[in-house]
């Protein structure tokens, strides 16, 4: 006799799980596209009431977006290169040793999780001040492998990890050299977990704050001009940039849900 | 395997073992080095700087804001998460739907969703004009002035971003429960919140603690949300640590504060880790 009852209280819960997940993104939305008379009020709406493009059109007419564009762009495809390059050749090699080996490392890898970013990041820009480093792409690439190299080492470990050493062997029982059986056997079973570990490395430094605002003088990334908008007031080009910065990202995790699922969750258990 | 192999491997793993620590390690001691810096005296080691925040108003209130944040917050993602993992382990239609759904703020960039709960908690923005409409307050509310009310706009708005993560581990933590325990439970004549105390809490307990440790050191290292809605006047100590460095330009005291940080991190985690797995030994 209860049944109707309870769900029609789980749809609802369910409705207002929906509206106060969305709201959010929603409100970017509608900031972005709204007219300024509708949003710069003392009560605004809380329904879409205008649409316009003008803050769009103003964004890129301005001049001010392309060089961080293209700024965090570089950054982000330099970093993911640079992840690949150091975390593919050690997480197949770790997988190789022997557990208590493995163990260690992650425990390593969980340990600089715990260093909190602002004080990582303020001797290094200290150190970068030095080096000549400020302000520049190879400087914002070096910073961001920080926090990225831990994570693509976690995805290509589990990655590793799955694929048998027996098929490596027979491969070698086969005639096949070393080399030859790392790119004819393990490097085709291993893409998908490399190409799912590159794109998480392009996203976490496409979006990444912390050491942009302590590295970054005067030449800004995209998120750094978000910030720099939302401090002068300027809401419209604040939702504008983030929708520019949040699209790609939201897009592509959304295409990767199962891996964020996983590598996430294989990550935090083994840490 | 033979040496050549096994030299290969090694060979392997040293750029990314160098890389890490000469970009993490060394510049975490840095940090603790130009925190024991005496910036005027010169002297090493010298608790100066340390004297130095430790009187300062800004410094007290930032602790007990880092804190409080990381407390509360905690505790209501646990609970937040828990039913969302809960309602997720139902068989409904658009089951799928919801849960991308409720993924989707992992997806918004930090710095995005500090700039658009701005908006939210404004004097003049959105929660308030909800408020209104409900007929709930009369006068617009300063989200931002300060107190415990600015904390809360952190809390939520942290909360929104990483609730979901929660779910997730605990999602795969309640999909580990044998359905036949319930079922035994259910004959049993057990209570629902019998078979909550004695059947789900015990054995998701080791996914609560990876969800406590995973969430809490985020939830101590929070930086852009504090930033953006509470600013100079509520810092919690990275912003700290931040306003003293790039404000005061002293990076030896924002070096210091960053150290009381980790030190307060690695503290929660050992303490964390030890407790739990003691019970979890004494149980068995």
């Amino acid at each position: 006799m209860k049944r109707p009852l309870t769900s029609v209280a789980f749809a609802f819960t369910l409705l207002a799980l929906a509206v106060y997940t969305l709201f959010p993104v929603y409100l970017m939305v509608k900031i972005a596209t709204g007219d300024p008379s509708d949003i710069m009020r003392e009560r605004p709406g809380l329904l879409l009431h205008s649409f316009t493009l003008e803050h769009f059109r103003n964004v890129l007419s301005s001049g001010y977006l392309v060089a961080p564009f293209e700024k965090s762009l570089s950054v982000a495809v330099l970093t993911a290169l640079g992840a690949l390059l150091l975390s593919v050749p050690a997480a197949y090699a770790i997988s190789r040793f022997p557990k208590n080996v493995q163990y260690g490392f992650l425990l390593l890898i969980f340990v600089t999780r715990m260093f909190p970013e602002v004080g990582i990041a303020l001797p290094v820009s200290v150190a970068f001040i030095r080096w000549n480093l400020l302000d520049t792409v190879p400087g914002l690439v070096l910073a961001h492998l920080i926090r990225v190299l831990p994570v693509t080492c976690w995805i290509l470990l589990n990655t590793f990890e799955t694929i048998p050493k027996d098929l490596e062997e027979a491969a070698r029982v086969d005639g096949a050299g070393k080399l030859a059986a790392l790119r004819h056997i393990v490097l085709p079973l291993a893409l998908q977990g490399i190409a799912v570990a590159a794109i998480f490395s392009f996203l976490m430094s496409w979006d990444e704050f912390t050491y942009a605002l302590y590295l970054c003088l005067s030449e800004p990334t995209l998120p750094l001009k978000v910030y720099y908008y939302m401090n002068r007031g300027n809401i419209f080009e604040t939702a504008t940039y983030s929708l520019i910065v949040a699209l790609p990202v939201v897009v592509v995790t959304y295409a990767l849900q199962k891996y964020l699922r996983s590598g996430y969750l294989a990550g935090a258990v083994k840490g | 395997m033979n040496i050549r192999d096994r030299a290969c491997l090694y060979l392997s793993v040293a750029p990314l073992i160098a890389y890490i620590l000469v970009f993490t390690f060394v510049p975490v001691l840095c940090g603790v080095w130009l925190g024991f810096a005496g910036k005027f005296s010169g002297a090493f080691p010298s608790w100066e700087n340390y004297r130095y925040i430790v009187s300062h108003f800004q410094f007290r209130s930032a602790l007990l804001n880092t804190l409080i944040i990381t407390g509360v917050g905690l505790f209501l993602e646990l609970v937040a998460g828990f039913f969302l993992a809960f309602l997720l382990t139902k068989k409904f239609k658009l089951k799928g739907f919801v849960r991308a759904l409720v993924l989707l703020p992992l997806g918004i960039p930090t710095i995005v969703s500090a700039a658009t709960m701005r908006s939210v908690f404004d004097t003049q923005g959105y929660l308030n004009e909800f408020l209104y409409r409900a007929q709930l307050i009369r006068v617009a509310v300063d989200w931002g002035d300060g107190g415990m009310k600015t904390l809360f706009a952190v809390v939520v708005s942290d909360m929104w971003k990483v609730t979901p993560l929660v779910m997730l581990i605990l999602l795969a933590g309640l999909e580990s429960i044998p359905g036949e325990l319930y079922e035994a439970a259910r004959v049993d004549g057990a209570s629902a919140l019998g078979t909550l105390r004695h059947i789900t809490i015990p054995l998701l307990k080791p996914f609560i603690v990876m969800a406590l440790v995973v969430r809490g050191i985020d939830a101590f290292r929070l930086f852009e949300l504090p930033l953006a809605l509470a600013g100079r006047g509520s810092p919690v100590l990275s912003t700290y640590a931040y306003f003293e460095y790039m404000d005061y330009n002293n990076p030896n005291t924002a070096a210091a504060a960053a150290s009381i940080l980790f030190a307060i991190i690695l503290l929660c985690v050992v303490l964390v880790v030890k407790t739990t797995t003691r019970k979890v030994l004494g149980g068995k």
